[in-house]
């Protein structure tokens, strides 16, 4: 594990007119690896995750993804950056309710070329990479494929999620509380059909949660208020 | 184009909204093409009324008078003028043809016409049409027969034979009938969309028969009395009569003989170039065509508002939507684009919706109103003008687009990739 797939240096943010929410001196992750976070809500978790999309850029300090400081893009290239590399799940409600199950595995190949052509390369088109991925998560129905995705369950939903962020295989996948719709059966099933994908797609995963109870199934687990010399004071 | 595709789902999904508020904007676009087409259509047959002829020459007053009562039927004349002053005119070399005219009476609200054969072999409409009968024939000689106007026999239930009576005046209760003299309907003219079709039409014999035992507005009583067929054996030359028509042999005479009536000695004489009036009286009538115009255009902008609203009020609901799109990798122009999109599609079925009740509407209401105004709405593709108030439309809604466009590309600046909300 040579190249830091991220990378965080001297990070400082605030949002404007407040106090620092995030400073965070250094913090990486490696290729392949698979990352629990914990960070309740509040502890600015989505702002690091902004930060990492690079939808916002941090007041001082370096992000480098991949090697590439996300400063030195342009707003346009960091939005090309951000889709080429990384796939994302949400809570829930991830799916464009209005497209099929297979459109919204689709839809991170209809914004990056980059994507699209891995996952020709992979699995021949765009449309067979989204059935494989699909079939893999244990969604292999053809007429469910076709379905409107706020038509499954929120459990099949999160795993048309997952599908989506991982097709085209991407470098890093970012997990924010995927599981909190889910109940605890189903949750850790779905945390280790993540892994088994991140593996195949060679992807790392990040995922971030605030329920402590799933940190064991992680290769490396932290917390972001140890990471966060912000949050420090506010805790003590 | 992906954008346009997830813009039409989108839609899709709020189908109910995105379909009324489309057809707000078809409602309008179909009022606004439809003031437009019957403006035209209205303009067109207006100054149509007339045509092929130089000159009308009445007594003197104003012009737009003159051309209300001479043409229109509307209105009466302030005086009539002489015999001899047609005659003098009549014979003038330059002039090809004359129709005197006689008005003043009328039958259930319809104006009666005296005039001569000249009259339907001169007169002309529309795009140089002659008038034409579709049964029976000209009045001849015999006084008292009477050619209708397609919308009176139309009206009325008149045929060949019918016998009616004419009323002295042109109020719409006639206080004094000429019941002694009934006429005959000897013919019925074809439908011009003109005066003409309310307009009864009798020989200037006939209209001086019906008088001839009149004096100073009243009719003769007792032994003064002359009747129908002592009347055909008298000299029915009238003394004057309301106005002529002229027609030129060489146009380029029209001004020089219209100065020429106009400063005739022997009597006040006002002579008008028919194009010219029906121009004037159209400029006094064109304040309320272009007031029902610049309505329909608001009434447009409503509709445009009404989507603009639309579209606003979805952005609130719809952070999560752009939130997910952009975790895809769509970028802010991506999502301003897809609310462009969105208006435009909207306004462009509006616009294809509203296309298609105008023809639907002019195909049922084309006969009726045809009939009843004398309009013709032709069924004919958007002419060029129609075809740019359209594009105006979509101009202006791809304008309006660029609002919620704008806020939605703050917005999924300011939202990013956070998506609980």
């Amino acid at each position: 594990m040579s190249l830091p797939l991220i990378e965080l240096q001297d990070l400082v943010f605030a949002w404007p007119n407040q106090p620092t929410l995030l400073d965070i001196p250094a913090f990486r992750l490696d290729a392949g690896e698979a990352l629990f976070l914990k960070g309740p809500s509040g502890s600015g978790k989505t702002t690091l995750l902004g930060l990492l999309g690079g939808v916002h850029l941090p007041g001082q300090g370096r992000i480098r993804l991949l090697g590439q400081d996300l400063s030195a893009l342009g707003q346009g290239a960091r939005d090309r950056f951000r889709v080429d590399h990384t796939g994302y799940i949400f809570q829930q409600f991830n799916l464009l309710p209005f497209l099929s199950v297979r459109e919204n595995v689709e839809l991170p190949c209809r914004f990056s070329r980059s994507r699209a052509e891995r996952a020709r390369q992979r699995h021949g088109s765009v449309d067979q990479a989204a059935t494989e991925l699909l079939a893999h998560l244990g969604l292999d129905h053809p007429a469910m494929l076709a379905r409107r995705a706020d038509s499954l369950s929120i459990g099949q939903q999160q795993r048309v999620a997952a599908a989506r962020a991982l097709i085209g295989q991407p470098e890093l996948v970012i997990a924010d509380e995927p599981t909190s719709a889910l109940d605890a059966d189903t949750r850790e099933a779905f945390i280790r059909l993540l892994f088994t994908e991140c593996r195949a797609a060679g992807s790392s995963l990040l995922f971030v949660s605030h329920d402590q109870s799933l940190a064991p199934l992680f290769d490396r687990h932290l917390s972001l208020a140890e990471l966060n010399r912000a949050a420090k004071p506010r805790e003590a | 184009m992906y954008l346009l595709r997830l813009a039409l789902a989108s839609l899709a999904n709020r189908r109910f909204t995105a379909f009324l508020t489309a057809f707000a904007i078809a409602l309008s676009v179909c009022l606004l093409l439809a003031v437009e087409r019957v403006r035209t259509e209205a303009r067109a047959s207006f100054a149509s009324t007339i045509s092929g002829t130089d000159l009308i020459v009445g007594a003197r007053s104003g012009s737009v008078n003159l051309l209300l009562y001479s043409v229109f039927r509307i209105g009466n004349a302030t005086n009539n003028i002489r015999w001899d002053s047609y005659q003098h005119y009549a014979q003038d070399p330059r002039v090809k043809w004359a129709i005197p005219i006689s008005l003043g009476d009328s039958h259930r609200g319809y104006r009666v016409m005296g005039t001569t054969g000249d009259y339907f072999s001169h007169y002309q409409y529309g795009r140089r049409q002659h008038l034409a009968l579709s049964q029976g024939r000209e009045f001849a000689d015999d006084p008292f027969e009477v050619v209708l106007g397609a919308e009176v026999a139309e009206a009325l239930h008149y045929k060949l034979g019918d016998k009616l009576v004419l009323a002295h005046g042109v109020a719409a209760i006639s206080l004094v009938k000429h019941d002694d003299k009934p006429f005959t309907v000897v013919g019925v003219l074809k439908r011009t969309g003109t005066p003409v079709d309310r307009t009864l039409h009798i020989s200037l014999a006939g209209m001086e028969a019906i008088h001839i035992d009149w004096h100073n507005g009243v009719p003769a009583r007792g032994a003064g009395r002359i009747s129908a067929d002592q009347a055909r054996g008298m000299d029915l030359q009238p003394a004057a009569i309301t106005a002529f028509m002229l027609g030129l042999n060489n146009k380029i005479a029209t001004f020089s003989l219209q100065r020429e009536i106009n400063e005739y000695r022997n009597e006040p004489l006002l002579a008008i170039l028919p194009g010219v009036a029906l121009q004037e009286l159209w400029s006094l009538m064109g304040t309320a065509e272009q007031a029902l115009f610049v309505v329909s255009l608001f009434v447009v902008l409503t509709g445009l508002i009404g989507m603009l609203t639309a579209i606003l009020t979805s952005l609130n609901e719809r952070r999560r939507e752009m939130a997910i799109l952009r975790s895809v990798g769509a970028r802010p122009w991506h999502i301003a684009g897809l609310l462009v999109l969105e208006a435009l599609a909207l306004a462009a079925a509006g616009v294809v919706a509203g296309l298609g009740l105008l023809y639907a509407g002019i195909a049922l209401a084309q006969g009726y109103v045809q009939a009843n105004y004398g309009l013709y709405l032709p069924l004919a593709w958007p002419s060029a003008h129609e075809w740019t108030l359209l594009a105006i439309i979509l101009g202006a809604a791809l304008l309006m687009g660029s609002v919620p466009a704008w806020r939605a590309y703050r917005q999924s600046l300011a939202d990013g990739l956070s998506i609980h909300l």
